[in-house]
């Protein structure tokens, strides 16, 4: 364990603000986090899952034809060939093997766009253990592949119907469902809520950039100038970040989604349009109204649709060390079309927004080395992506 | 964050304060007390106004006064949809405030815990809000999502503006928690009643009133339950080992069920409170 994972706070960020009733629980996971997932036969058994069941390392490919179209070198470090279809289940599969090794049985989750609810229901099936995700009938909606597939590998979904019906919501319900059952392991899926989740689900996801770093080197001869990925809670980023934070010369850029534009208020921004405070656990950057109230949030993107973001995030844009910037739902849907013509790679809606980014910075990204981190595969957007176009969008 | 002071507020500072003497004056007389909670702005302030005068001369012993929050963790379906009424009526915490201080002018002499999540407060600023609640007649500042872990932030802008701070204390906490919780609370520790959010039923069994009676014993401050207790046969069991029982859901519940005419709520409010104090022994 590095000192980056060793306690509650980033910066002046994170800590734990739970209610009483889980305290219990979550120290009983810090203590298991530090002692047993630290150990020499844990880290061997969750090695193995990656390498034979999840199918890690995963590739870093060359864009060949969007480098030649954007004129910089790219390279995609593809999270979306990994088992299930996205970089979710390496926290799935490493906190429901820490749970099962707590002699857990019961696990709950939340999920957005329902990659982190399929990566827990296939965790939760390989390692015998029940199954409950909680998911917002709106994202259920958009993202019904998704909700099939846990049923199918035996998770029982609940809907929330309450507030926005999306990711916040589903988090508000996982958690009251943990605090009536805190004999339960909450498999939370981002890099946000109270201690030690951030740190948790960071450890868990730095396997993206480690591996990635070692690929870089060994494929293009260099570090990359430019490092890239989408933010939502941000583990996905966290994950890759953390690989780079080190090499002073790499650039970090985070890309949140800008909806339908920041001016207008339907995005999902957290720096740009939004104020520290504390939601779900964790003091961090939140959109909310000058009552502290959190303001409902917009994205194409189920995954990015939350209105707070990961502690660690937010402590390395406060120390300058990364930057955070946002692709509109405009820009996140060509760059969706983009990929899949130039490279023959459909990328989640999510990832899309990293690439968007990409796309739109091309002139200040000239003859730049950039990693983009390719976080899920697109399958589960093609309903929605069609539905959109025949309303007129891109 | 700023890392605050650790040391609640002197007994010097709370002398005056109407919680702890409530409390006190209860445990002297070896007396159980009822704090019905409500959330400010469900049918409106004007309505919270009179349910506030009408507990408080029924003889509530405290009443619990909760800013509604837009994502309530700690709250089950009903608590959850009276926060969500408080801010479709457009409800602020500055307006809650200036309503208790209007409460207080008209001779409100009831003691009045706050309650809110961390992100109002923090929005406000911790520090200012808390003076300010203060000055508007609070008595102490309960946050679900403060555990002690946190709670240097509670108890340090409590010690200043003379408030109690509460901490809470569940079936899970280990009895070191407890007596932290209870060390570092003034007025009352909070004591969860069962592990769950609120509303709902909690069973008073023999595993129920074993933990009341070792929070009781752990804790330097009085005690207050809460979390399902909804008739006087709960107000009775609840008792048993807590100063305080505190109903909430039940009470949300009733008066959502009344029209929202101020005189209408404080009707009910008064008449529910004489149905649970045929509880108090």
């Amino acid at each position: 364990m590095n000192e980056r994972e060793s306690g509650p706070w980033f910066g002046e960020f994170g800590g734990s603000f739970a209610p009483e009733t889980l305290m219990a629980s979550l120290n009983e996971l810090d203590e298991a986090w530090r002692t047993d997932g630290q150990s020499a036969g844990f880290r061997a058994e969750l090695a193995g899952l990656l390498r034979d069941y999840a199918g890690r390392a995963t590739p870093l490919t060359p864009a060949r034809r969007l480098s030649a179209e954007l004129g910089c070198e790219g390279w995609l470090k593809r999270e979306d060939l990994l088992h299930t279809g996205a970089h979710k289940l390496n926290n799935a599969l490493g906190q429901a093997l820490l749970a099962s090794r707590m002699g857990k049985t019961r696990i709950l989750a939340e999920t957005g766009a329902g990659q982190h609810g399929v990566a827990t229901a296939t965790a939760c099936a390989l390692l015998g253990l029940e199954c409950v995700v909680f998911m917002g009938s709106v994202d259920a909606d958009r993202q019904r592949p998704n909700l099939l597939r846990m049923e199918l590998l035996g998770a029982r979904v609940e809907l929330v119907e309450h507030g926005q019906r999306t990711l916040k919501d589903a988090i508000n319900e996982a958690l009251r469902t943990w605090v009536g059952d805190p004999a339960a392991h909450y498999l939370l899926g981002s890099a946000l809520g109270p201690h030690p989740f951030p740190a948790l689900v960071a450890g868990f996801q730095q396997v993206i950039g480690v591996e990635a770093r070692r690929q870089v080197l060994e494929q293009a001869g260099a570090l990359p100038q430019v490092v890239v990925a989408c933010v939502g809670g941000g583990s996905n980023a966290i994950g890759l970040f953390r690989a780079f934070v080190d090499d002073e010369g790499v650039e970090l850029v985070g890309v949140e989604a800008g909806g339908e534009g920041i001016a207008g208020g339907r995005h999902a921004a957290r720096f740009q349009g939004g104020l520290p405070g504390v939601l779900h656990g964790c003091h961090t950057w939140l959109l909310q109204d000058e009552d502290g109230q959190i303001l409902p949030t917009h994205s194409v993107s189920a995954g990015l649709d939350y209105p707070a973001v990961g502690p660690e995030h937010a402590q390395l844009q406060a120390d300058g060390r990364a930057t955070y910037s946002a692709c509109e739902d405009a820009q996140a849907l060509e760059a969706f079309d983009t990929l899949a013509r130039l490279e023959g790679i459909i990328p989640a809606l999510e990832s899309s927004h990293a690439l968007g980014w990409v796309m739109e910075e091309r002139a200040e990204l000239a003859g730049k080395r950039v990693l983009i981190n390719l976080s899920g595969r697109g399958d589960k957007d093609l309903a929605s992506v069609f539905a959109l176009r025949g309303k007129g969008n891109p | 964050m700023s890392a605050a002071d650790e040391t609640p507020p002197t007994d010097e500072l709370l002398a005056g304060n109407r919680l702890v003497r409530a409390t006190q004056a209860l445990r002297e007389r070896d007396a159980r007390g009822i704090a019905p909670y409500l959330t400010a702005g469900d049918g409106g302030l004007e309505s919270t106004l009179a349910v506030l005068h009408a507990l408080d001369q029924g003889g509530a012993h405290c009443i619990e006064l909760g800013l509604p929050f837009s994502d309530p963790i700690a709250d089950g379906p009903v608590l959850q949809a009276a926060s969500a009424r408080a801010l479709d009526t457009g409800t602020t915490l500055p307006e809650t405030l200036e309503m208790l201080r209007a409460f207080r002018a008209a001779g409100g002499g009831v003691p009045v815990a706050l309650m809110s999540y961390a992100n109002p407060l923090l929005r406000h600023g911790l520090d200012e809000t808390v003076e300010r609640a203060a000055a508007a007649g609070a008595d102490a500042l309960i946050v679900p999502d403060i555990p002690l872990e946190e709670g240097a932030l509670l108890v340090g802008a409590c010690a200043t503006a003379g408030v109690c701070p509460v901490f809470f204390a569940a079936p899970t906490s280990s009895d070191e928690r407890i007596r932290r919780a209870g060390a570092r609370s003034r007025g009352f520790l909070y004591v969860v009643g069962r592990t769950g959010v609120t509303g709902g039923g909690t069973t008073f069994d023999a595993h129920t009133q074993s933990f009341l009676a070792r929070a009781r014993g752990l804790s330097a401050a009085p005690i207050a339950v809460g979390f399902g207790i909804a008739t006087p046969a709960d107000v009775r069991a609840a008792t048993t080992h807590a100063d305080l029982a505190i109903v909430g859901t039940a009470l949300v519940r009733r008066l959502h069920r009344t029209e929202a005419a101020p005189d209408a709520r404080a009707g009910a409010a008064a008449a529910f409170l004489a149905e649970l104090q045929a509880g108090l022994a």
